[in-house]
């Protein structure tokens, strides 16, 4: 089973798809996070700038 | 991108950023209410603030 993927040698128990699969739903959270940290940042500026 | 989870094991690098974030989260909240300006409790130069004053003269 030669996996292209699979040269690297250093592998954590999941499949290429299951990588891909918790990237997706990580990078929609991490977004999520960062939208939320935004829209803080917004409010506080609104309150008392900071620069 | 995703390979980075072939390499690092999901689990614990959730762990170790969710640690990571609150610790941060922490910090910073802690310095913002240490300082006058941002201090949402008390408010600006607050009686402590006075106190000090009153203190060193």
């Amino acid at each position: 089973m030669s996996d292209p993927d699979d040269r690297l040698g250093l592998r954590t128990y999941l499949t290429p798809e299951e990588a891909k699969e918790f990237h997706k739903l990580f990078m929609g959270s991490f977004l999520g996070f960062t939208a939320v940290a935004v829209v803080a940042h917004i409010l506080v500026w609104v309150w008392r700038p900071w620069l | 991108m995703w390979r980075t989870w072939l390499i690092f094991d999901p689990r614990r690098a959730l762990v170790a950023l969710f640690i990571f974030l609150f610790v941060l989260a922490l910090v910073i909240h802690f310095i913002l209410l240490s300082t006058d300006t941002y201090n949402w409790l008390d408010g600006p130069n607050s009686a402590q603030g006075a106190m000090v004053v009153e203190t060193t003269g």
